[in-house]
């Protein structure tokens, strides 16, 4: 019972959430550890600071990035009435 | 003003800076002002943030990278070692990952991330900086005497207090904006409270040493920063503009402190005109500076017979600068 108001009310705001989550993920890799895909932000003492923490997300992190793709895959384009 | 004053008036100036060009003597003000504190009865640590230190020269004893060496009653000297800063410091993150995780060896991408970050250039002013944080923080010394790197390094440092700052407040917005989404969907699923975030936490610490070791450089009551020049038309202009730069980024300029004055009673001697001539023409430049900078001159010491190295011959350049 409990899954099926979960699935019928919040599944769509949890999904936009981890995605939102995700997004900003990205972009806290990019601007921490963002030389190691060649993008030099900032002096790099303090983001090896924070490497430790971030080592499970990194390989995840860097395919994300550094995969092709479509520019449509970032956005469901409507592109219907074109 | 003179120097002397200058620190009788406002004993809370605990750290002294001499900064200015290459090879105009701040290293030997920095030791010549420590050795006269420290006969003044005041702890005092002079140390070096300069990958290039000479402070071994000038005190004859090999201190590199051995920490705070005592010098004698008082007065102690350090010169950091920007690159075993550096290798003590990447093998700590090694250890925190591998006791994290439980790996037996760092993976490879890491390992790989962590040897070109500790290659990149930025990285020695970074480790020095944080270092001079530990030293300062610790407070175990009425004066601290930074032997100041040039000025261009001395202008990069301070800018990158204030990139680092505003490059750390970013992410810790964002990290907190991050969160934020964990803990919606933490309390949508139903879940348990999320845990702290340790990232988040670890960014207020890099925030914490940021913002205290500008805050060192730029504190109008506790830091006294004196200029070094020389009577030459080069070092003036590149010190005008140095003066305004600091400005610009807050660091309170206590004074000027002219060096390698060649003494004006050797007009009176039988001397060659060669050295007449460097008298002359250091005049026109000594009224320069006072027309420049007037009473923020705050002394003038001579040029001296033979180069100031050796606890003698500091004491003896301490007595000309303070008195006895």
């Amino acid at each position: 019972m409990r899954e099926f108001f979960y699935g019928m009310f919040s599944l769509e705001f949890v999904s936009h959430a981890v995605e939102m989550r995700t997004s900003m993920e990205n972009l806290f890799m990019l601007s921490t550890v963002g030389d190691m895909i060649g993008l030099p932000i900032i002096p790099p003492y303090y983001s090896l600071r924070l490497l430790p923490y971030l080592v499970p997300q990194i390989s995840l992190w860097k395919r994300r990035m550094l995969r092709e793709r479509e520019f449509t895959d970032e956005h469901d384009y409507h592109l219907e009435g074109l | 003003m003179n120097l002397r004053r200058i620190f009788e008036e406002h004993p809370e100036r605990r750290y002294i800076m001499f900064g200015g060009k290459g090879g105009l003597g701040k290293t030997t003000f920095s030791a010549a002002t420590a050795y006269w504190l420290a006969s003044q009865g005041k702890k005092v640590l002079v140390f070096s943030v300069d990958p290039q230190a000479s402070l071994s020269d000038i005190f004859q004893r090999d201190i590199f990278g051995k920490g705070p060496v005592q010098i004698m009653e008082n007065l102690w000297a350090q010169e950091i070692d920007a690159d075993q800063h550096i290798k003590a410091y990447q093998e700590e993150i090694r250890r925190k990952i591998l006791d994290m995780y439980g790996f037996d060896s760092i993976p490879d991408e890491i390992e790989q991330y962590i040897q070109a970050a500790s290659a990149e250039p930025a990285m020695e002013e970074s480790a020095i900086f944080d270092a001079v944080v530990d030293i300062v923080v610790e407070g175990k010394y009425d004066y601290y005497i930074y032997d100041l790197v040039p000025l261009g390094h001395a202008l990069y440092y301070l800018s990158m207090a204030k990139v680092y700052d505003e490059w750390i407040n970013k992410i810790t917005k964002l990290r907190e904006e991050m969160r934020e989404y964990e803990e919606m969907v933490a309390r949508l699923k139903r879940q348990k409270e999320t845990e702290e975030d340790r990232i988040l936490s670890e960014l207020q610490y890099i925030r914490g040493r940021i913002n205290a070791s500008s805050r060192i450089l730029t504190d109008k009551e506790k830091t006294a920063f004196f200029f070094v020049i020389v009577p030459e038309e080069m070092i003036l202009i590149d010190t005008r503009k140095a003066a305004e730069l600091f400005a610009r980024f807050d660091v309170p300029i206590s004074g000027y402190v002219v060096n390698r004055v060649v003494p004006r009673e050797l007009l009176n001697q039988n001397i060659p005109p060669y050295l007449r001539n460097r008298i002359q023409m250091q005049e026109k430049y000594l009224r320069q500076i006072d027309e420049m900078f007037g009473n923020q001159v705050v002394a003038r010491v001579p040029e001296l017979e033979r180069d100031v190295t050796g606890l003698e011959m500091i004491s003896r350049l301490a007595g000309i600068m303070y008195g006895k």
